[in-house]
C-alpha cells in the first residue's frame, strides 16, 4: 500500500478522478447499447417468418456483409467485451476477490477485452480485405 | 475505518442476485455465440447456416437461454438504470417494473416465435 495520502475523497467532482467512476460510466452506456442492440437482433432474427423460406432474412443478411456493417459488428463487439469483461471484475469484487487491488483488476479485465478484440478484429478485417473468413 | 459505498442496490436482492446469474450464463453462451457467428461463420450467415448450427440441440438451447437470460439483464440493467432517474420512487418503480417484465415477456415470446423456422 502507498503511503502517500489521498489527495481528493471519492466525492463531487473529484468522484471522477477515481478509474472506478469511469469503469460505471462506460459500464452503463455500453449497457444502453447492449439492450438497444438486443431488441433489434431480436427483430432482425424474426425476418426469418416475414417472407416465405426466409427471403428477407437471406437478403437482410447480405447486406451485413459490407465494410461498414462489419465495422459496426465490430463495434458492437468492444461493448460487449467491455460490458462482460468489467461485469466479471464486479462479481469477483462481490465475491471479496481483488478488493485491496482495484486497479490491477480493472486493467487485467481491460487486458483481456484487448486480447479478445484483437482476434475477432482479424477475422473481421480480413474478411473485409478478402470477403472470406480466416481459416484456422 | 472509513467505508465508501459505492452502491446501495436499491434494486432489491433478487434483482442483483439474478442480474449476476444470468451474466454468467451470458458470457458463456455468448462465447460460444460470438464465435460460431463473428469467428467461424462470418459471410455466410442465412436460412439454410443458421439451420445446421440449430439442427445441434445444445445449440438450441444456448441460443434459447441467450434469448431468456439476454432480455431478462437487459431489461434488469434498464431497470437499475431508470431508477436511478425518472422511477426513483416506491409507485413508479413498481409500474417501471410491471411494465419491464410485460416487455420481456412479450419480447421472449416474440423471440420463440422468430426462431421458430428452425426450432419448431
Amino acid at each position: 500500500m502507498s503511503s502517500k495520502p489521498r489527495e481528493t475523497a471519492n466525492v463531487g467532482t473529484g468522484l471522477w478522478k477515481a478509474t472506478g467512476m469511469w469503469a460505471w460510466l462506460l459500464f452503463r452506456i455500453s449497457g444502453l447499447i447492449l439492450v438497444f442492440y438486443l431488441g433489434a437482433h431480436i427483430l432482425v432474427i424474426s425476418t426469418s417468418r416475414w417472407s416465405a423460406a426466409g427471403k428477407t432474412l437471406n437478403d437482410l443478411m447480405k447486406t451485413f456483409d459490407n465494410p461498414l456493417m462489419v465495422l459496426l459488428d465490430l463495434a458492437l463487439v468492444v461493448a460487449v467485451l467491455y460490458h462482460a469483461l468489467n461485469g466479471v471484475r464486479i462479481i469477483l469484487l462481490d465475491l471479496g476477490i481483488g478488493v485491496k487491488r482495484h486497479k490491477l483488476m480493472f486493467w487485467s479485465a481491460m487486458a483481456v477485452v484487448v486480447v479478445c478484440f484483437g482476434v475477432f478484429a482479424y477475422v473481421a478485417f480480413t474478411f473485409i480485405a478478402t470477403g472470406a473468413g480466416v481459416s484456422w | 475505518m472509513k467505508v465508501e459505498v459505492i452502491s446501495t442496490h436499491r434494486g432489491g436482492m433478487w434483482s442483483w442476485l439474478f442480474q449476476r446469474i444470468t451474466a454468467v450464463l451470458l458470457i458463456v453462451c455468448l462465447a460460444i455465440h460470438l464465435i460460431l457467428t463473428h469467428i467461424a461463420n462470418i459471410g455466410q450467415i442465412d436460412m439454410d447456416n443458421i439451420g445446421a448450427r440449430l439442427a445441434n440441440h445444445g445449440l438450441t438451447a444456448v441460443d434459447i437461454i441467450l434469448l431468456a437470460a439476454g432480455v431478462f439483464h437487459a431489461l434488469n440493467g434498464l431497470r437499475n438504470v431508470l431508477m436511478d432517474y425518472w422511477f426513483s420512487s416506491r409507485t413508479r418503480a413498481l409500474w417501471l417494473t410491471i411494465g419491464l417484465w410485460v416487455i420481456g415477456l412479450v419480447a421472449f415470446g416474440y423471440g420463440i416465435w422468430a426462431l421458430w423456422p428452425w426450432i419448431g
